[in-house]
């Protein structure tokens, strides 16, 4: 860890020249930097010519804390979904289990880190490993303190019970040792027998040195009433129980009662004759020095701290904390070591000085996870309101932000960012959409997850410019069905127009259309544009057509070139489509349907014929296009006929 | 942490003048003195030489992606005073247009917000920005404001397509009525704001601190505040922050963010505009946050070491 307070730290990038600069750029999650030259040209002499990548929150692309994230992420959307109007009273075990959880989920972590660093044969990786196991371990005694002072907010009796246990969870070391001495050929006699007893004694675990020291005084019969005696005290040193009927204040009597005996004990020097039982003794009257002569068994100033309390006064009350912590640093460390950062945030916590907890955690610990997620914590349990902050967002939300930041420039983990933004409501939405146009659409299928998340949310914007992108895509890929459905999605007339050209200008050269299942489900979507439209009507022509529904398919032939829905360009391919209809046995267009259509015909050739000096269309097509007309104006007028006569039939 | 995670070795033969990632990250663009625009394949942290780009006939100064919705296309401007636009079709990058309407070196490119289509600022030495608009079928409009800053424009940089406080204020679903704005900085020691109306561009702005000539200008993405906030730094060795609360957008106030002891040539924000990165001639990248009781602070600063690469923790965060 790190100092507090401390200037910006500096990251070295390898480079040559002196009067050189700096030029860098934002990527989305990195920050490129290479050496360049911002004065006009000139020599430049010798040139470097490397870009480096440099990344903020590393931490984040590491496999192992990946699990942290998810997990975390789990626990974090469960808290956030606790009902507000629930009575505090009901919340607060609540709250207290998912902070258990948050700490279950970086031991977890810490676990897996400390396999893998031991396990590894890469000095590297095993320093990195172990560098990220001694944070965790930091973070996890820090959260756990505050669980116990801030969201548990044990009263006096029990707020002793809950440090004692935080002591015991953190400096675990003991039992390993203990097992190694017991199951040693003669415990009593091992080298390591009376610091284990010693340490179970600053720990307040008087049960096991009572068995412990059996061990010792069946191998000292002479000392056997020595023993007993310290049996004795031992075993009747009281406890508070806060479940039960004992009101403090009758505890106090009883311990205080137990404490004139063990007072009684030194003053009668009843174990001068063994110095193990004395320390022990001393100890348990709550001597200061005698404590301080164990400094190496506490190795640090808060297990000193619970240790002090627990022997001399084991009643202390939230409030009072901070003078025995403090008193503790000042007693532990002596006066040239400088308190270390870990220090600092602990002091600040015994001083229930919050702010300053998360403040002192965000510079020290190189990641946002831990004070984004504890914060959020704090805040649910109401203990973070008076803290309005300027920068117009609260500090629980600064903090997501940073931390959903960090996350989103990960390949995967970014998903998990979408919902940190979505429980900061001031600026959460903007971060979202600011991000979420960054995120990498190599596939159809992450499009669409991307695209479910902006629809959701009703970010409108952000939900066009993925289905353009797509559009885009599809186009250049030549796949015109997709380009078209992503520009439908868009709502992008002027692109649905040009795909439709595209599949119009398809059907002309291939006489087929590609993807008809997407054109016969146009539905109201073909209004987007002009030509998407008549692209939809004029495959419904060809479906009828197909089902020999003849009249209904002549019909619609006929009012897309008179209801202007065709493009001009295209009314020689309806008017050739028209043929076999004309050239059916019976008449489908009536005589008013064909007196149009010879309008269309006549409107067209008389256009054609304007444009064609100039044109570049060869002979060959030029006697193609006459025989066409000719055909057609053949066809038109054999049909009229009959329609006439069949007109005139139906009449009489 | 910070540290350094890929390194990418562009081969160019003569100075490095500016690398941009584009929108994913995925793909890299540099020019160089050495004529060149070279596009980089960096995903996964490889880097695969994917096109070089040769066209220019002078240092090239500045390059930029435009949004992925147009496809891949990339804009170059150089000394040679030409513009050039360059577009991915099949896998190979050619020309798309160039612009040569500058009488003199052309020092920055910027694409505007996408909701505008395909429109690129250019600032040149000749003073004079122009603006490319795409029309479709290989047509692209010019529009130019002459004399945009005497002797010359050094940066120019795009406001968002917001109309600021119009996610405040807009009534949902509708779209807001966005009006064109961007920014420029140049050798009259100014920073000027520039507003299209009916189809004119039009100074909207003139804003004075600087000394000496503004070496860039950035305007930060909206966050959803009704404020509008523009970096500059200049010659005179001062970044300043410019913000404008007012939805008129006529009055900006300016707060110095630190006074460095030599030039200050870049700087850029981060996407969501909460980080500030600004580049001088102390061989530095510094980046600066906005505390949560708005003061900015320096967090951290990337510095030309000698030899291996060396990691250093950061401080995260700030609050004094």
């Amino acid at each position: 860890m790190e100092e507090v307070d401390v200037e910006p730290a500096v990251t070295n990038i390898p480079a040559v020249g002196d009067k050189k600069h700096m030029g860098f750029a934002w990527g989305p999650g990195d920050i490129l930097v290479y050496e360049t030259l911002y004065q006009p040209p000139g020599p430049s002499g010798s040139v470097f010519p490397f870009i480096h990548e440099v990344r903020k929150d590393e931490d984040i692309y590491s496999p192992i804390l990946r699990k942290l994230f998810n997990e975390s992420h789990h626990i974090f959307v469960g808290l956030q979904t606790i009902k507000e109007d629930l009575p505090s009273k009901s919340k607060k075990p609540q709250f207290v289990s998912i902070s258990k959880n948050y700490r279950s989920v970086i031991r977890a972590c810490m676990e897996e880190l400390q396999q893998v660093a031991i396990s590894t044969n890469d000095a590297q990786v095993a320093t990195q490993y172990g560098n990220q196991v001694s944070i965790l371990l930091a973070i996890e005694l820090i959260w756990n303190l505050c669980e116990v002072l801030f969201i548990d907010a044990a009263p006096a009796g029990s707020l002793l019970l809950h440090l004692l246990d935080w002591v015991r969870l953190h400096k675990a070391d003991v039992y390993e040792k203990a097992r190694e001495v017991l199951h040693s050929e003669n415990p009593a006699e091992h080298p390591d027998y009376w610091d284990v007893v010693v340490s179970y004694v600053l720990q307040g675990k008087l049960e096991e040195v009572r068995q412990m020291l059996v061990k010792q005084a069946t191998q000292q019969p002479a000392a056997r009433g020595m023993y007993n005696l310290m049996d004795t005290l031992l075993s009747k040193m009281p406890y508070y129980n806060p479940g039960g009927t004992q009101t403090l204040t009758e505890f106090d009597v009883k311990w205080r009662h137990w404490h004139d005996e063990v007072d009684r004990c030194v003053q009668d020097n009843s174990f001068a004759s063994n110095q193990h039982l004395e320390l022990i003794c001393k100890i348990l009257l709550g001597s200061e020095d005698t404590l301080l002569q164990c400094k190496d068994l506490l190795s640090n100033w808060y297990h000193f701290l619970v240790t002090r309390l627990l022997f001399g006064h084991p009643t202390v009350k939230p409030t009072e904390l901070h003078y025995f912590a403090q008193s503790s640093i000042n007693m532990f460390l002596d006066s040239r070591t400088a308190p270390e950062p870990l220090d600092s945030i602990l002091l600040a916590a015994f001083e229930f000085d919050i702010h300053q907890v998360i403040k002192d955690c965000s510079i020290a610990l190189n990641n946002w996870w831990f004070v984004a997620h504890l914060t959020d914590l704090l805040d649910h349990c109401k203990l973070l309101q008076s803290h309005n902050l300027h920068f117009g967002s609260n500090l629980r939300e600064f903090l997501l932000l940073e931390y959903a930041s960090g996350l989103f420039t990960h390949h995967s983990l970014w998903q998990l960012a979408v919902d940190y933004f979505d429980h900061c409501p001031e600026f959460g939405r903007v971060y979202l959409e600011l991000q979420i146009e960054r995120v990498p659409l190599e596939t159809e299928r992450k499009a669409l997850k991307v695209l479910r998340i902006c629809e959701q949310r009703q970010m409108s914007e952000q939900v066009r410019s993925v289905c353009k992108i797509m559009a885009m895509r599809a186009l250049r890929n030549n796949r015109l069905g997709s380009a078209l459905s992503w520009s439908i999605r868009a709502k992008d007339a002027a692109f649905a127009t040009l795909i439709s050209e595209k599949f119009l200008q398809d059907y002309c050269a291939r006489g087929t259309f590609s993807d008809l299942d997407l054109i016969d489900n146009l539905g109201p979507s073909m209004l987007l544009s002009d030509r998407l439209t008549f692209l939809g009507k004029y495959r419904e022509f060809h479906k009828l057509y197909g089902e020999k529904r003849f009249t209904e398919a002549a019909k619609l032939l006929l009012s897309l070139m008179t209801a202007k829905i065709a493009p001009r360009s295209f009314w020689m391919t309806l008017l050739t489509d028209a043929l076999p209809l004309l050239e059916q046995k019976e008449a489908i267009f009536s005589a008013e349907q064909t007196y149009e259509l010879m309008f269309c015909l006549g409107e067209l050739t008389s256009s054609l014929n304007t444009a064609a000096p100039g044109t570049d269309r060869s002979m060959q097509e030029e006697d193609l296009e006459v025989t066409k007309v000719e055909l057609l104006r053949l066809a038109l007028a054999r049909n009229l006929a009959m329609a006439i006569v069949k007109e005139g039939t139906v009449d009489t | 942490m910070v540290s350094v995670i890929n390194t990418v070795d562009t081969s160019h033969e003569d100075m490095i003048h500016d690398a941009q990632m584009d929108y994913y990250g995925t793909r890299l663009a540099t020019c160089s003195s050495d004529r060149t625009v070279k596009i980089f394949d960096v995903r996964n942290g490889g880097q695969i030489l994917v096109a070089d780009l040769r066209g220019h006939e002078g240092p090239v100064w500045q390059v930029a992606w435009a949004h992925p919705m147009f496809g891949n296309i990339l804009a170059s401007c150089s000394y040679d005073r030409k513009v050039i636009i360059w577009k991915e079709e099949n896998g190979s990058w050619d020309k798309m247009y160039e612009y040569t309407g500058h009488e003199s070196s052309v020092n920055s490119v910027c694409w505007g917000p996408y909701d505008f289509g395909l429109i690129l600022a250019c600032g040149s030495s000749d003073g004079a920005i122009s603006l490319l608009t795409f029309t479709g079928d290989q047509q692209w409009d010019i529009k130019k404001i002459s004399n945009a800053h005497t002797i010359g424009c050094n940066a120019v940089s795009w406001a968002p397509a917001v109309v600021p406080g119009s996610l405040i204020d807009q009534p949902s679903g509708q779209k807001p009525n966005y009006v064109k704005r961007f920014v420029s900085g140049g050798c009259d020691n100014l920073v000027k704001l520039w507003k299209e109306e009916d189809g004119q561009w039009k100074e909207d702005q003139k804003l004075e601190a600087h000394s000496d000539w503004v070496r860039d200008v950035g305007w930060a993405p909206s966050i959803g505040l009704p404020t509008s906030t523009i970096a500059s730094c200049s010659q005179d060795g001062r970044v300043f922050i410019w913000t404008c609360d007012d939805p008129a957008g006529n009055t900006w106030t300016a707060k110095l963010l630190h006074k460095f002891n030599d030039v200050v040539w870049h700087v850029s924000w981060s996407i969501t505009g909460n980080i500030l990165a600004v580049s001088g001639g102390d061989n530095k990248v510094t980046l600066w946050k906005e505390s949560m009781d708005g003061q900015w602070a320096c967090i951290s600063d990337v510095s030309k070491g000698q030899g291996a690469v060396s990691t250093i923790t950061d401080t995260q965060q700030n609050e004094q």
